[in-house]
């Protein structure tokens, strides 16, 4: 059947709960269509959220990755989840917990366009291996070398004192030669080279040598990469726009999995599927998701952009016998 | 004395110590916010905080049960805001190693490969070679120990970071970012994970080759053991034979029937036109002569209407066998003299001596065998439609042999022709090769084919995958048969079809094929294995 026969065979206004049984054998549960109600949630200020500052996208691959902490907050400040790819510093070795860079749906990119949001990064420090930024990196390494001496200096006496200070009514003789270790270590103290930390950084460093910084930044223009399809990205924008947050469904057979908050505190309910409306949807393919979400325990969505910029939304649920 | 603090940082600080000297508990790059108004790129760590990582903790923590439902609530706010305020300081951190934790290594553009400048450490077991006297790295295992924090390249002298390292060593012509992703998750999970080289992959013919053959054994392997063709050879020539023997029989019948009236019996089944045509036309010419000549007959209406048969129900044969007391006149009369031939004078004759050499003694039966004889004496052979059809004696001997056909299972229309049945019923045959012989849909192998078709650009294997427990005993230079072999997609390319999955099962020869599919941060990983269905054969 055609997927518009479907939006109008129900009303379409959103929050008005109506069923539509498909006739099936009386044997099989019956698939039950209902209108998707509407989750009680605050609609995004208008223009407010956009006067942030842009985000700073890079290309990695032709993929948008976000690799500095304030973007990373920026872009989840306005709704978007996005995917970690990387490991985590923490503890590098394991999959449970991953770390930057994020890497960004096509519709997330395509919508931070559209809001201005978004800078493209340049790819390279224009003075990368010039003599300037050599000497710089080995003053700051220097400098980083003395005052982590100094540091595990203080460290060592702070210990020793510790240590005779907790024997009071102790021997003198092992006080004494703390004393005298105390006194010994500001001559014969020695930090080595290979103990000093240094950090190896997640995002790239190197601009905060280039003068003119800010210069660099474009107007984030498309990649080349556009959204997918444009019924993805009309559904990724409605459902963002009502405050759900969405996020890719490749392993549940659908396009996007639909959380009502943050996907750090909340389970996804529903697995959005995007059909666009004068596609024809072949029965089998709908049972088959149908069980699917029943099995994940989640609603599915069928998802169809409409002609006013509306979408229509289908969901399904398996029910018993009517 | 000199003393030197290097093993204070080696292990883990004294408890009292760290919480004594350090208030905050992880290093927040974002801190530094404050500090650089000048600076375009704010995460860089104070020398303090870099002395201070030491004492972090390396525990991840524990992720709680989550809400259902956003319900505006307060306790659902705070406990939104404190996930996500660790979400952000694990992101955060920064990685801080010791300098003498760390392997140098300098990336080098032109051959896409990273070289190291000092030993390398304990992961040079399983990754990385040797090029000039040097060892290097390949990209993606550079990146993946640039982010476990076990090795520093510089390029240029100056060291790059993560994202430079993505940048640089990621792209098409080395690793995708994709298989980045999937090399990443496996050496996470601690697999060990090489390039895979299909010029390295000996073919299966050339494995064939190792094997020690005499040419006779190979010779008898190139047979194909399934054959579509009926099993013995024999059947055809011998139907051949069979219908060249026809031919000859009916030819030379023709020119007996010419010569003379009287023929053999011959066993084969012959065509009946050459015979039943000499026949019928010499036999009914003399009945035809002989019923117009004389129309006499017993029972008086007679069968000059044309009819060529004689009646014989007016005809009456003497029953001397009879036990009816009827039939009992003491002679027989002589017969009417037109049916005797000319000059032959026949007199009374006297049944009683020949009743006398005929044995009447009633038979004795059981119920069975009377109720039997009595259905005997009923059958009639003619009353069957078919023997009535059939007009002459050689038409009748077809019949009954067409019948004995069908009786023993062997119909001759079938067995005489080219095309014979597969099978001849009255052969013994063990079920499982019955059903093999009949069967319309026999089983393929999936490397049936694989070796004729042509390499694809889209579907390449990138990877072999070794176990882990191997990790011990693993030696680069021999590292044996991979567990299996990676084959990197995402869920917007197509579903592999059956000619890629033939060429990848043919590449990698008889290691299975793991299809790993990235959907943007999640990795699936699908393979296709060989499946008979049972056959249900009981020898």
């Amino acid at each position: 059947m055609k997927r518009s026969e479907l939006c109008s065979r129900r009303k379409s206004s959103v929050g008005i709960a109506s069923s539509l049984v498909l006739p099936g054998r009386r044997t099989c549960p019956q698939v039950v269509l209902m209108e998707a109600l509407s989750c009680g949630e605050r609609r995004l200020g208008s223009d407010e959220e956009y006067a942030a500052p842009a985000v700073g996208v890079s290309l990695c691959d032709s993929a948008p990755l976000v690799w500095r902490m304030q973007d990373l907050r920026a872009v989840r400040a306005q709704g978007l989840v996005g995917a970690l790819l990387g490991s985590l510093p923490r503890t590098p070795r394991q999959n449970g917990r991953l770390g930057r860079p994020l890497l960004l749906l096509p519709e997330e990119e395509g919508l931070l366009r559209e809001r201005r949001a978004a800078a493209a990064l340049p790819d390279r420090c224009q003075d990368w291996g010039g003599a300037e930024l050599r000497q710089k990196h080995e003053e700051e390494e220097k400098k980083s070398f003395e005052e982590q001496s100094v540091l595990a200096l203080e460290d060592r006496k702070l210990a020793l004192l510790r240590a005779m200070t907790g024997a009071e009514s102790g021997a003198t003789s092992a006080d004494e030669a703390l004393r005298r270790r105390l006194q010994a270590l500001d001559q014969n103290f020695t930090f080595p080279q290979s103990a000093m930390a240094v950090q190896l950084s997640t995002a790239r460093a190197g601009l905060s040598y280039c003068p003119e910084a800010r210069a660099f930044l474009q107007a984030y223009g498309p990649t080349g990469a556009e959204p997918r399809c444009d019924a993805r990205y009309q559904v990724f924008r409605d459902l963002r726009g009502r405050g759900f947050y969405l996020t890719s469904a490749g392993k549940f057979g659908g396009d996007f999995l639909v959380y009502p908050g943050d996907p750090l505190r909340f389970h996804a309910h529903f697995i959005a599927v995007c059909v666009s409306l004068d596609e024809s949807v072949c029965l089998l393919d709908v049972l088959a998701v149908a069980r699917l979400g029943s099995n994940v325990k989640k609603t599915v969505l069928l998802c169809s952009p409409g002609p006013d910029a509306r979408v229509c939304y289908t969901s399904l649920q398996w029910s018993g016998m009517i | 004395m000199a003393t030197i603090i290097s093993d204070e940082f080696d292990g883990h600080q004294d408890p009292e110590e760290s919480r004594s000297s350090r208030q905050t508990p992880g290093i927040m790059a974002d801190q530094n916010n404050t500090d650089d108004k000048g600076k375009f790129y704010s995460e860089i760590l104070s020398p303090s905080e870099l002395f201070a990582a030491r004492s972090r903790s390396h525990k991840i923590p524990v992720r709680g049960q989550k809400d259902f439902f956003p319900d505006d609530s307060d306790e659902q706010k705070q406990r939104l805001e404190h996930s996500l305020n660790e979400h952000w300081s694990l992101l955060s951190e920064e990685r801080v190693e010791r300098l003498g934790n760390l392997v140098n290594g300098q990336w080098i553009p032109s051959k896409q490969i990273v070289e190291l400048q000092s030993p390398a450490g304990k992961f040079w077991q399983t990754m990385g070679f040797s090029a000039n006297g040097k060892q290097c790295l390949l990209p993606e295992e550079a990146l993946y120990l640039m982010e476990c924090g076990n090795l520093q390249v510089f390029h240029q002298d100056l060291p790059l970071s993560i994202q430079d390292g993505y940048e640089k060593f990621l792209s098409a012509n080395t690793v995708s970012l994709q298989q980045y992703q999937v090399f990443g998750h496996l050496k996470r999970l601690g697999y060990v994970v090489l390039r895979f080289d299909p010029s390295s992959e000996s073919s299966s013919y050339a494995r064939q080759l190792n094997l020690p053959q005499s040419s006779d054994r190979a010779g008898r392997q190139l047979k194909r053991k399934r054959s579509l063709s009926p099993a013995p050879s024999s059947t055809p020539t011998a139907t051949c034979s069979r219908a060249e023997a026809q031919e000859e029989c009916s030819t030379e019948k023709m020119e007996e029937d010419k010569c003379s009236e009287g023929e053999e019996d011959k066993k084969l089944p012959e065509p009946p036109e050459a015979q039943s045509s000499a026949d019928e036309g010499g036999g009914r010419s003399w009945w035809m002569m002989d019923v117009l000549g004389d129309s006499d007959k017993d029972s008086g209406h007679g069968s000059k209407s044309g009819s060529s048969c004689w009646d014989f129900s007016s005809i009456s044969f003497p029953d001397l066998g009879s036990t009816s007391r009827e039939h009992f006149p003491s002679d027989l009369a002589p017969p009417d003299p037109s049916l005797l031939p000319r000059d032959l004078k026949v007199g009374f004759c006297d049944i009683a001596p020949w009743r006398q050499k005929i044995n009447l003694r009633q038979v004795k039966m059981s119920a069975n065998e009377q109720k039997r004889e009595k259905y005997r004496r009923r059958w009639d052979v003619n009353k069957n439609r078919e023997v009535r059809r059939c007009r002459n004696w050689a038409e009748y001997q077809e019949l009954m042999a067409r019948r004995k056909g069908k009786r023993e299972g062997r119909p001759a229309h079938l067995w005489n022709r080219e095309v014979t049945p597969l099978h001849d019923p009255t052969q013994p045959i063990a079920t499982g090769e019955l059903l093999e012989k009949i069967s319309v849909i026999k089983p393929t192998h999936l490397l049936e084919g694989a070796s004729r078709l042509k390499d694809a650009d889209d579907w390449r294997i990138c990877f072999n995958v070794y176990q882990p427990n191997t990790v011990a005993d693993f030696k680069k230079s021999n590292p044996g048969k991979p567990y299996s072999r990676m084959c990197v997609c995402s869920f917007d390319d197509p579903v592999p079809d059956l000619r890629a999955i033939k060429l990848l099962a043919y590449q990698s020869g008889d290691i299975p094929v793991v299809i790993a599919v990235v959907d943007y941060g999640d990795i699936s990983f699908y393979t296709f294995k060989d499946f008979q269905l049972p056959t249900d054969v009981y020898p």
